[in-house]
């Protein structure tokens, strides 16, 4: 699936995703533009088994593998000729042994065993059965003309849908937007009787300093220990509503500490110099 | 956090030396102000000396407990914390001579509540107020930007509560002295004590903390020496002398503290009402004038339509008589 490529060019799927395979009755692929190059001339030989191709016989290759896209041509062409039904025939048995036959033609034709055999068996089955043939071609066109009718009725059906979207039509274009729901214009630049936004002059950037706390006493126990070391004991638990709110125990039990020991060093050396 | 806050930078001081100063200079600037009421008399015969105010305001520190304590709803003890704090920050830069100390006291008792989020509105806070309530209200409103001016605007105190509760914690995390819950009441009365010195505008709510509990603990006969020397600074021994100083003197002046004689204070009183700054006394004259020209001026309508409550009080003293 990978690597579907133009055996001619060497193109893949991968390298050119519009890459289009086409094959031809002898079960070769190639490439478009490959076809397009080789097949100028209208006809020409698959490069591969040089076997004398018309470029109207190529076709898109629908199977991943090039050997059913042979068959399927090979069959369409032998069930032209091979075209009776059961009813043409007296008993079922003959009937499949009939059916054999075909199966048979096509295998061999696909596989290239005994073409001329093969070619000469259906030679032999055209003449033998030209009336019959020829019978079942028109009874086929009856079935298309059925067909035909049912298709009819379809499009006629089809066609109300198809008038409202003339209307539609008729209907002129819708104006190109050229301006946003509020109603100001694509690309419209500030307004010139506004005064341009003053650019601030940048000072010199942020720089981050790590806050150290000034206690002026005795170092606090690291709030891991608030818990481990047993602070937490001797305070009232938090409510829920408190615990919901963030405010935990450890939190007031630290806070606490804090303003316990902050500031125990001071000694009053200057003070203030003035109330005010 | 109180090491970076406006109470060390502000209003922590070194001495009481200094403290003094600040009163005698307010003192002084007043009468020299008001030296043409004096009307020829010895300026100390008219005028209430530094001394005098002194006396004046312990007398309304202890008017200002009480007024707490009865206070319903009861509020917490960081309100009265709170309150005395701005009651003596607000006499360091004034004289009583200018703003009465009734008038101030119960504006820093309402500012407080409304600091330390003791939610009262001023109908229930007036409640508690003996007198004219409306006049009450009036005074309280009227003075509560000016006193929140004269603080200079810091409002946040660092009360010494939340350190009790630190060292407490701390004790029976680490010390094993047996329930240190029992210190409790002592150091409740100890803190109350604290509230007439001028502890709180010489150090840190820690050491008036560690000295209460300190205090507390020879009280229940412990010794807590071992805690404060052997954990708390175990890491600074050089920091220890500067601390037992401040212990010590928080103490002492718990213990030298003593009630002004009642007798003096009636007479420093009358005094005051012969010298106080009239412009705001909410009595007189002078006063109602002032309010009429301003309330005029505003709305630009006839001093004699304008309704407000200071314009219809009777001549009722008694209206912020808390202490009665």
């Amino acid at each position: 699936m990978d690597d579907q490529a133009c055996p001619r060019c060497k193109t893949t799927k991968y390298r050119n995703p519009s890459l289009k395979l086409m094959v031809n009755v002898c079960g070769h692929t190639l490439c478009e533009s490959c076809v397009d190059l080789l097949f100028l001339k209208g006809s020409g030989a698959c490069p591969e088994c040089m076997v004398p191709l018309r470029r109207n016989n190529f076709r898109v290759q629908l199977f991943e593998d090039p050997m059913v896209e042979k068959e399927v041509d090979i069959r369409r062409r032998i069930l032209r000729d091979y075209n009776k039904r059961e009813e043409d025939f007296a008993s079922l048995a003959e009937y499949n042994d009939y059916l054999e036959e075909i199966e048979d033609i096509v295998y061999n034709l696909c596989n290239n065993i005994e073409i001329i055999e093969t070619n000469k068996r259906i030679e032999a089955y055209k003449r033998d059965n030209r009336e019959v043939i020829q019978r079942n071609k028109t009874r086929v066109g009856r079935d298309e003309y059925a067909l035909e009718e049912m298709l009819e009725l379809e499009k006629v059906q089809e066609e109300a849908p198809e008038k409202q979207r003339e209307e539609e039509k008729q209907l002129p274009p819708p104006k190109p937007a050229n301006e946003f729901s509020t109603g100001i214009k694509f690309g419209q630049t500030a307004d010139p009787s506004l005064l341009p936004v003053p650019k601030s002059e940048e000072g010199p950037l942020f720089v981050y300093e790590p806050l150290v706390p000034f206690s002026e006493g005795p170092t606090m126990p690291p709030t891991s220990e608030i818990v481990s070391r047993g602070y937490i004991a001797h305070i009232r638990a938090e409510t829920p509503q408190e615990n919901a709110g963030g405010f935990t125990s450890a939190l007031a039990c630290e806070r606490a500490l804090q303003e316990a020991l902050q500031g125990l060093y001071y000694t009053a050396t200057t003070g203030v110099v003035s109330a005010t | 956090m109180y090491t970076v806050s406006s109470q060390k930078r502000s209003w922590t001081f070194a001495n009481e030396g200094q403290l003094m100063d600040f009163r005698v200079e307010q003192n002084s600037k007043y009468i020299e102000l008001h030296e043409e009421e004096a009307q020829g008399r010895d300026l100390n015969e008219h005028f209430l000396t530094s001394a005098e105010e002194r006396l004046l305001l312990k007398q309304y520190e202890i008017y200002l407990f009480d007024f707490c304590r009865r206070f319903e709803p009861p509020m917490p003890k960081c309100v009265v914390g709170t309150a005395f704090h701005y009651f003596k920050r607000f006499y360091l830069n004034n004289s009583p001579m200018d703003y009465h100390p009734k008038e101030i006291l119960a504006t820093c008792v309402f500012v407080a509540c409304k600091v330390e989020e003791f939610n009262v509105s001023i109908n229930q806070f007036v409640n508690n107020i003996k007198g004219d309530r409306n006049k009450a209200t009036d005074i309280v409103l009227s003075n509560e930007l000016l006193l929140i001016g004269q603080l200079n605007y810091y409002l946040t105190i660092h009360n010494p509560f939340r350190p009790i509760e630190g060292f407490l914690i701390d004790i029976k995390t680490r010390s094993n002295m047996q329930n240190p819950d029992r210190l409790r009441p002592h150091i409740d009365s100890f803190l109350d004590s604290t509230y007439y010195s001028d502890a709180c505008l010489l150090h840190t709510p820690s050491q008036i903390a560690l000295a209460a509990v300190l205090h507390a603990a020879s009280r229940e006969q412990e010794n807590l020496d071992s805690y404060v020397t052997d954990l708390l600074f175990v890491s600074a021994r050089e920091k220890l002398p500067g601390l037992i100083d401040a212990v010590r003197k928080i103490r002492i002046m718990v213990k030298q503290y003593q009630q002004p004689d009642r007798e003096k204070v009636k007479a420093i009183e009358k005094k005051l009402d012969k010298c106080r700054n009239q412009a705001n006394n909410p009595d007189s004259e002078l006063y109602k004038e002032r309010l009429r020209r301003l309330y005029t001026d505003e709305d630009d309508m006839p001093a004699e339509d304008a309704s407000f409550h200071i314009a219809d009080v009777s001549s009722d003293t008694s209206a912020m008589n808390i202490s009665q």
